[in-house]
């Protein structure tokens, strides 16, 4: 089985370092339509609809390398997170949809390339630690001390490894250079783009520290960023939303500053959570999560609104 | 402490730093921090090698001073977003806390077994570590330091070294994910289990199950005091089949839970946050704490050291103290010390003196 050619691989891989090669030796001129095209592109990660390439011809295929890198030109420009982290977690789905058509060898490749090497070990693989802890998505199945480890390398799967290089793709496509002053075609890009942006909504919630637990303050705090939740931390925070009196649009108005938002599937899960009655999981169950950033003893997340203010430690 | 005693303390410390050597690695690229009246009053200091650092604890001689465990491009910048970290040591702090200014003084042995158990065990054995790549040091007072200089995680970010500190106190772990159950047969199951001699928590729980086994069978089941019915199930175990046993599986499963509870190292200070913090400071190792006299020595061999022997600044003299409280007896250098009582006189070895005067214990008289 061969692999794709040189042309190919930058172009389902325009992140790497043949793409960036490929684009350093041919030198384009920026244009109108080139803009556009990365527009488009940006657009396409907005609402999720970013999708493998259909390009067919060469002159095709090298347009749509270009345009991956002034999509980064005008997020560059802009450094709105929302967008920065939306174009991230997007195209790095793309790229797993891509791995998920590639022989062994083109998906070690990319892996090098992310720097998530792995070492082949019957039909699963070994990985060093670090670099595990690195890209590891944060859920409690991939947590450290449940996995089987031997000699200092964690085993994962085939599955599991892509999963990893997403997370490694999104976090080294989050990384964009800021770009001063460019010229006015991005510059009227950038105008255009911001204008489609929901506008932030963080009703009631937005509170002042302390007033809630820790944990929930700090998750919030990467919900106004922008950052990516894992599903644990979503649900879990749903559940202290509902318990705190929040109604269903306050919450989905939350949720929408998520990169990876859908109106559609969040009203369902929290529409659901409210029927089912879910309660506040417990502090254990949160710290198993990986949630759990202080210890602030209140057993359950929820209590920390009727806890004793504690008192200072005499000494 | 008044005047006097400072002056003669200072004066101890710095001929010790005159003749002291450190091996701070990348020591250019470190923030510094020294204190007097706490840990840190000051801190964005920087050297350029060791012989400038020494220079300056000759000339100035603080009762604390510490690194940090991030490495930076300008260490001496403020604010710290100016320093540009380029990395950091993985540094463990262990203690116990305990009642009183001496009560950890009875658990430090307990704390040097977490010590060696987190070195070996975990650091090394799990993280496959090199040996040389370990620093363990006693912290000076209650407990033991563990720096670890392995490139490979000097990168790591904040999130990913809380993981690490998960991993060693055993946060999270849900063992029941080691196990599950093969259809062997028709109404024939099989449970298939860690087995003793992998890594990680695997082989932790597997070998914490064998040893109980064979040393309390009865925390397990009674079953298990029957030597057929155990050496049957432990030699499954070695295998990997949980299942020679006719004790029912989600029974023993359950179980277990006594078991896990003994597996991860417990006394691993989270409050004080150096292994996830990385703009956290650490006390220089072999450097002098400054609440005891006692040097925050870079252990050799860990299962021979005993600090109140091996991290004493050594002395002939003897000094005349007069007690400001009672202080119980403790272990130091080849005795124990006899218990005190306020307002007793008493002439004692050097070092001891030093150590009941920085702890606010006793006066010079």
């Amino acid at each position: 089985m061969d692999g794709p050619g040189e042309l190919d691989f930058s172009l389902r891989y325009p992140f790497s370092s043949s793409a960036k090669a490929l684009l350093e030796s041919k030198g384009t001129q920026l244009s109108e339509r080139l803009v556009e095209l990365a527009m488009e592109r940006i657009k396409q990660s907005l609402n999720g609809t970013l999708a493998k390439s259909s390009a067919l011809h060469e002159e095709g295929k090298f347009e749509e390398i270009t345009t991956f890198a002034v999509a980064r030109m005008i997020l560059g420009h802009l450094r709105n997170s929302y967008l920065i982290n939306k174009f991230a977690v997007e195209e790095s789905k793309r790229m797993h949809a891509y791995l998920n058509t590639e022989p062994e060898h083109v998906v070690n490749k990319v892996g090098a390339e992310l720097g998530v090497e792995a070492q082949v070990d019957g039909n699963r693989f070994l990985m060093d630690i670090p670099v595990f802890l690195s890209y590891a998505p944060k859920s409690v199945h991939y947590r450290l001390i449940n996995r089987e480890i031997s000699n200092g390398k964690v085993a994962v799967s085939k599955e599991e490894r892509k999963r990893l290089m997403e997370e490694a793709a999104r976090k080294r496509m989050e990384k964009i250079p800021l770009v001063r002053d460019p010229p006015d075609m991005i510059k009227k890009a950038g105008k255009e783009l911001l204008e489609l942006l929901p506008k932030p909504k963080l009703p009631s919630i937005n509170a002042k520290p302390g007033d809630h637990p820790p944990c929930v303050d700090k998750l919030l705090e990467a919900v106004k960023k922008h950052q990516n939740l894992p599903h644990t931390a979503r649900w879990f925070l749903a559940t202290y939303m509902i318990a705190i009196g929040m109604s269903d649009e306050q919450i989905i108005a939350v949720y929408s500053n998520l990169p990876d938002y859908s109106e559609r599937i969040t009203k369902y899960q929290v529409e659901h959570a409210r029927k089912k009655g879910y309660s506040v999981p417990s502090c254990a169950t949160v710290s198993t999560y990986g949630l759990c950033v202080a210890n602030c003893r209140v057993g359950i997340p929820i209590n920390w609104h009727t806890r004793d203010v504690p008192k200072e430690e005499s000494k | 402490m008044n005047d006097k005693e400072r002056q003669f303390i200072i004066k101890k410390f710095a001929s010790y730093y005159s003749e002291a050597s450190f091996g701070i690695p990348y020591i250019e690229n470190r923030e510094f921090g020294i204190g007097n009246k706490k840990k840190i009053d000051a801190r964005h200091l920087s050297f350029f090698n060791e012989d400038d650092f020494k220079r300056y604890l000759a000339q100035n001689t603080p009762l604390f001073v510490s690194h940090s465990i991030a490495y930076y491009e300008f260490p001496g910048a403020t604010p710290i977003q100016k320093k540009q970290r380029t990395g950091a040591d993985l540094v463990f702090d262990l203690d116990i806390h305990a009642e009183g200014k001496y009560g950890a003084y009875e658990k430090l042995d307990e704390v040097k077994a977490d010590t060696i158990r987190l070195a070996k065990e975990f650091i090394i054995g799990d993280f496959a570590v090199k040996e040389e790549d370990v620093k363990i040091v006693f912290s000076g007072n209650r407990g033991y330091h563990i720096h670890v200089t392995d490139p490979r995680f000097r990168t790591l970010g904040g999130d990913e070294r809380k993981e690490i500190v998960d991993y060693i106190k055993g946060n999270g772990l849900d063992y029941m994910q080691f196990f599950h159950e093969e259809e062997i047969g028709p109404r024939l199951k099989r449970l298939t289990g860690p087995k003793p001699d992998e890594d990680g928590y695997r082989g932790r729980l597997a070998r914490a199950l064998v040893r109980t086994l064979e040393e309390k069978p009865s925390l397990i089941s009674r079953k298990f005091a029957k030597e057929n019915e155990r050496e049957l199930f432990i030699s499954g175990i070695k295998e990997g089949n949980w299942s020679k046993t006719t004790f029912r599986s989600s029974e023993l499963l359950k179980r277990l839970g006594k078991v896990a509870e003994s597996l991860p190292v417990r006394a691993v200070d989270t409050d004080a946050a150096v292994t996830h913090d990385m703009s956290k400071l650490i006390r220089v190792p072999n450097s002098i704490h400054g609440d005891t006299g006692l040097i925050a020595k870079i252990v050799d061999d860990i299962e021979k050291f005993e600090p109140f022997r091996d991290a004493v600044i050594p002395s002939s003299n003897t000094m005349k103290v007069q007690f400001l409280e009672d202080v119980p007896s403790f272990k130091f250098m080849d005795s124990t010390t006899e218990t005190h009582k306020k307002d007793e006189q008493k002439e004692l070895p050097e070092p001891l003196a030093v150590l009941y005067t920085l702890k606010g214990s006793a006066t010079f008289i």
